[in-house]
Parts: structure tokens; C-alpha cells; sequence
């Protein structure tokens, strides 16, 4: 049974066509990688696919609620990881929790085992104003973790969070797909996409451009290359699906001038510069 | 609505609004200014405006006369050499050494002596007002004929209609403190709570919470009630001896209320950062308080331009509860809050339809 299924998903504002007309859906237990630049369209579907906007046209059933008619009951299967670190920074990191857990009926125990889970039970009572971004990040996973969701929306969850920390977050998500949860995340880092999701979904101006898994994608529309390093430091890449591609190699080797030599795969980046015909960081 | 999400709301808004700096000023403000006002005019609660301190061994008249006066208090000694220090103890206005046979020797037109003493800690109008008593009073024991018959008319408002409160400075004090209360609720404390969490982007977790936006808002405007009900009921406890018609001054209160939370709800949808509420809640600060202000004789156009505001009703309704009137105008001022009430909830529930 599918977690997710979105169908002709459309939001505007005034004529700012946000979203436009997608389809797609997730299995239950999947990490499914929505990827696209700024203003791709990435936030106002995960906006939409929690309830908190309604769309402007299509169809859309996230843990088998209608996600316009039955928000109400959708709300406590959900769980969402905003981009921006929206705590209550006057609060600590324990009266955060356990406010959520308030809101959604919980036990007070509850935030412990979360507390627990993210790591963050010695500095619970510590002020959030006063906690790193890392730090911020986790408990922003663990409030969303707090009543049991089936999906969970991880909007950047690794944006400005260093490497240590970042891999710290991954190994949180991987563990939460382990548990069964669905999780819908939308991401800048493509090896991070690359390495979490099982498939991913490539959005430009509003529109899915690609959807496969991101092997899949790197074969279907990635150019596999050999990088011949030479003496004077110049790089350059040749195609091995061009024909000539042996010859070419053979000839720099017994002229002497090569340094290194290797394979490289596609990457999603390039797959996606590919699709989008722009950066993801434009 | 879901109680248990409001209440969540309220509790947590209730803790992170004292540990807002610009909302715990704004909450405490109008205690700070009534500690003040007891600071700078100790006696400002005192019914009485005028304290005399008396040694009247034989029971004249006149003094039988002032004890009768209103807002008049006399207080007596047990000798003529305790008077200075009663007067200091008891920042009265003055002190009064009354001779055996004072009544028999003016009327005999005898001039007894008549010690007075004078506090000079007092400001020179109470003073003045105190000399001049006196000296009424004395003519009047002598029987002295007024060279004509001053007819006073009042003009404008009766002041007999304000009751036992009268002209007390508390009277004139409380109604301005409870105003400020209600105004600093209506134009920084509720609609900061909405603001900082759009601002902080927190409004979209609680949207994607249980919440709906309906018991979003209400928990804010709980949150405002309760601080009310907490600042409100403090003065107004202080302040008890003062007040005249229990029901009507909390049926004031509660009116002032909603229209103080409507206003904030509508500032909150309409205004997106806290910067905004800051420029914006001087401006309504100043025209929910203007009409509590004792006049300073403003020109007419002022006066009538304060009719247009809603706390005009609203202050006048304070003060003709506060002091226990019964008149028929009362109704007539919290109609016009009420109205008022109504249209500001009208938009601010179209400001947050909006927003929706």
C-alpha cells in the first residue's frame, strides 16, 4: 500500500504557479528524496501534503487521509521537520517536547524516549537558544517523532548542519526507515539523496522533471566518462559511450602525458543539470 | 475545538510571554505605575483628601462641623502638645489646638486664639485649601454675613452622580491603571503571542500539529484573558475599598476585555514581525489610553474627537461603576463599547479568514 499518492498536485499564488500538475507516490517504509533548486516547489508540497495548504487543483492521500477534506485525522499520523529551526527558543529543549506532546495527547514519557533517541536527554533542560544547530536539528526530528507518525516530511533537514552532524542526522533517518517510517525528504545534497533514498524525484519550476531510483536515473541519463589527469595539471573527460573513446586514451598513454587515469560514474548532480537545464544551487 | 490543544496553547504561551522581555514589560507596566502613583502620593488612596489632627478638649462646633464635611477626616489627640508630631506621623494636612470655651468666645465676639499648625511637606494647593476651609468655618461659627449669596451652578458633568468615590484621586487613578492593563494586553501582548510565531515560523508547526487555526487563536486570546483577569483582579484587589458596584465595574472589565483581545487578534493577522507590533502598538497604546487621561482642559475639538474612541465608553462606564452609580448612562456607555466590540471582531476574524 502506498504511504503517499499525489495526482495533478497544483498550487498558485496569484500567478505564481508553484506546483504544477504532479504525480507521484511513495510506498510505506520508502525514503523518497524529492530534490529540486530554490523555488523548485519543494516546500509547498510538503506544505500541501501535510495540510497545511490546501492545493489549488489535484488530488493528494498521505496515510490514506484526503489531504483536503481530512486533515484533522491526518495530522496526528504525520510528522513534519520544517527547513527553518522553528522551536520555541525561550523554551528548553524538554518544555518544547513536551508542549508537542501536549498538543498531541502523549504521555509525558514519551519525551523522554525521544530525548533518549536523538541523544539529547543531558542537555534536555539546557534553553534551546543555547543549543548548536546540530543540536536544534535533532530535537527538531525528535518533536516529529513524538507521536508515533507513519510519515515523516524532512524538509533541508541537513542544511548548515557541519559533516559530523550531518552524518549524525542520516544515520537518524536510516534508523527511522528501519523502524518502518515513511519519510518524505527534500534535500540540496545529492550524495545525500544518492545515499538515503531508494528513489527520487527531480522538481524544476513546479514540474517533476525525472522519478527513479538514483541508479536508475544516473544510467538512463548520466554519461559515464574516464578523467585523464595530465602533466600539466589540464583534466579532461571522455565519454566511453563515444566510440573513439579507447583510441583516444590509448594514444595520451603512449604519448606519456597522462598523470591518473580513472572511471566516473554520473552523479545525480549532473543527471539533474541534465533534466532541469540549471544548477541545483540556482 | 479541542480543549486539551487550547489549553496546551494557553499554558505555553502563559510561560514564554514572562520570559519575553517586551511582553513582561508590557504586562507588568501597568502594576509599576500603580506602585508608583502609592510611592509619589502615599495618601492617594485615602477617601478622605484633607487629614486634620485635633485637640478639642470642650467639643466645639466647628470641629463637629468638619468632622461632618466630606472628604474631610479629623482626627483627635489626647493633648494640644501631641499635635505636631500626629500631623507628621500621619502626613495630615495640619493640626488644630481648640481653647475651652472657643464657641462662647467668638460668639461673644472675644477673639479667642486658635493654634493651627501647618504641613509643610503638603503642596501649596492643599495648603491653600486647608486656609481657606478654616477660615470659612470660623466666619461661619461668628455668624459673619456673607456680603452676597454665591449661587454655585455646576456645569457639565454631576459629580454627586460619581457617588462615594467622589472626587477621590483613587477614583480618577484606577479606571486610567485598568485602561492600561486592558491596552497594553489588546496592543502588545496578544498580538505579539500570534506574531512571534509567525514570525518564528512555529505557527507552521502547530498547523501541521493537531491545532487547527481556530483553537490557535483562541489559546492566544486565553492567554490574554487570564493576564487580564490575573493584572485586573490585582488592582482592582488593592483598590477594593474603592470600588462601588462590584458587578457593573467586572462587567465593565470583561467588555473592555473582548474589545481589547479582538483588537489584538486583528493586529496579529494583519501585522507579519515583531518590529511591526512594536511601531504599531505606540500609536494604539496612545489612542486606547487618551480618553482614560484626567482632562487637562483639551480644546473642544480634542473632547469630541475622544467620543470617536471606544475607550471613551469604556472609561466612562469605569468611572461611573467604580463609583457605585446607578445611572441610566452607564448602560449607554457599554452599549457603545459593546458595538465597538462587535465591529472589532468582525475584522479581525476577516483578517484571519484572510490569512487562511
Amino acid at each position: 500500500m502506498n504511504a503517499i499518492e499525489v495526482e495533478n498536485l497544483s498550487r498558485s499564488f496569484n500567478s505564481l504557479q508553484a506546483v504544477d500538475h504532479i504525480t507521484f507516490s511513495v510506498a510505506a517504509g520508502e525514503i523518497f528524496g524529492f530534490l529540486g533548486h530554490n523555488g523548485a516547489g519543494k516546500t509547498t508540497t510538503i506544505r500541501m501534503l501535510s495540510g497545511q495548504l490546501l492545493p489549488s487543483s489535484g488530488y493528494a492521500r498521505v496515510a490514506g487521509c484526503d489531504v483536503i477534506t481530512e486533515q484533522r485525522r491526518l495530522r496526528p499520523l504525520i510528522g513534519v521537520v520544517s527547513e527553518h529551526q522553528n522551536l520555541y527558543e525561550r523554551m528548553s529543549g524538554r518544555e518544547n517536547l513536551e508542549f508537542a506532546a501536549r498538543l498531541y495527547g502523549q504521555d509525558m514519557r514519551r519525551v523522554d524516549e525521544v530525548l533518549e533517541q536523538v541523544g539529547l536527554t543531558e542537555r534536555a533542560k539546557d534553553n534551546v537558544r543555547n543549543y548548536s544547530n546540530g543540536m536544534k536539528q535533532r530535537l527538531l526530528i525528535a518533536r516529529a517523532l513524538l507521536h508515533r507518525p507513519q510519515i515523516i516530511f524532512l524538509d533541508e533537514p541537513t542544511r548548515g548542519l557541519d559533516p559530523v552532524v550531518g552524518r549524525e542526522i542520516r544515520r537518524v533517518i536510516l534508523d527511522l526507515s528501519h523502524q518502518g517510517v515513511t519519510i518524505f525528504l527534500t534535500t540540496h545534497y545529492m550524495e545525500e539523496a544518492d545515499q538515503l533514498c531508494s528513489r527520487v524525484a527531480f522538481l524544476s519550476d513546479g514540474r517533476i522533471v525525472a522519478l527513479d531510483t538514483p541508479d536508475n536515473l544516473k544510467v538512463a541519463h548520466g554519461q559515464n566518462v574516464i578523467k585523464v589527469t595530465l602533466d600539466d595539471g589540464q583534466t579532461l573527460n571522455i565519454a566511453l559511450d563515444n566510440e573513439h573513446a579507447g583510441k583516444q586514451v590509448e594514444q595520451l598513454i603512449n604519448e606519456g602525458h597522462v598523470r591518473t587515469l580513472h572511471s566516473a560514474e554520473a552523479t545525480l548532480e549532473e543527471v539533474f543539470l541534465q533534466m532541469a537545464g540549471r544548477e541545483l544551487s540556482e | 475545538m479541542n480543549l486539551q490543544v487550547i489549553s496546551a496553547i494557553t499554558r505555553k504561551d502563559l510561560i514564554d510571554a514572562i520570559r519575553n522581555r517586551y511582553l513582561l514589560t508590557a504586562l507588568i507596566t501597568p502594576l509599576f505605575v500603580a506602585v508608583l502613583f502609592r510611592v509619589v502620593l502615599p495618601g492617594v488612596n485615602n477617601r478622605n483628601v484633607l487629614t486634620l489632627v485635633v485637640h478639642d478638649s470642650a467639643g466645639s462646633s466647628m470641629i463637629a462641623e468638619l468632622r461632618q464635611a466630606p472628604l474631610i477626616g479629623v482626627v483627635d489627640t489626647v493633648s494640644a502638645d501631641a499635635i505636631a508630631g500626629e500631623v507628621e506621623k500621619r502626613n495630615a494636612i495640619g493640626g488644630l489646638v481648640v481653647p475651652a470655651n472657643f464657641d462662647a468666645d467668638v460668639t461673644a465676639g472675644k477673639q479667642p486664639e486658635l493654634t493651627v499648625y501647618i504641613n509643610n511637606k503638603k503642596n501649596v494647593f492643599e495648603q491653600n485649601a486647608f486656609r481657606q476651609l478654616l477660615d470659612q468655618h470660623v466666619r461661619l461659627l461668628a455668624k459673619y454675613r456673607e456680603p452676597a449669596r454665591l449661587n454655585w451652578i455646576d456645569v457639565g458633568e454631576d459629580t454627586k452622580a460619581l457617588g462615594r468615590g467622589g472626587l477621590s484621586l483613587n477614583v480618577m487613578l484606577l479606571p486610567l491603571l485598568l485602561i492600561m492593563t486592558l491596552g497594553m494586553i489588546g496592543a502588545m501582548v496578544v498580538p505579539l503571542l500570534l506574531v512571534e510565531e509567525k514570525e518564528k515560523r512555529t505557527l507552521d508547526f502547530l498547523l501541521a500539529s493537531p491545532a487547527s487555526l481556530k483553537e490557535i487563536v483562541a489559546g492566544k486570546a486565553l492567554t490574554g484573558v487570564a493576564y487580564t483577569v490575573l493584572i485586573a483582579g490585582l488592582l482592582l484587589f488593592v483598590n477594593r475599598h474603592s470600588i462601588g458596584d462590584w458587578p457593573l465595574t467586572l462587567l465593565t472589565i470583561m467588555l473592555g476585555l473582548l474589545f481589547v483581545v479582538a483588537i489584538g487578534l486583528l493586529m496579529g493577522s494583519l501585522l507579519s514581525n515583531t518590529m511591526q507590533v512594536n511601531t504599531w502598538a505606540g500609536t494604539i497604546l496612545v489612542l486606547l489610553l487618551a480618553p482614560s487621561f484626567p482632562s487637562l482642559g483639551f480644546p473642544a475639538a480634542i473632547d469630541m474627537a475622544m467620543r470617536l474612541l471606544p475607550t471613551y465608553y469604556l472609561t466612562e462606564a469605569l468611572k461611573l461603576s467604580l463609583a457605585g452609580s446607578a445611572s441610566s448612562r452607564i448602560w449607554v456607555h457599554l452599549a457603545a463599547v459593546s458595538v465597538f466590540t462587535a465591529i472589532a471582531f468582525s475584522a479581525a476574524a476577516w483578517a484571519l479568514r484572510r490569512r487562511n
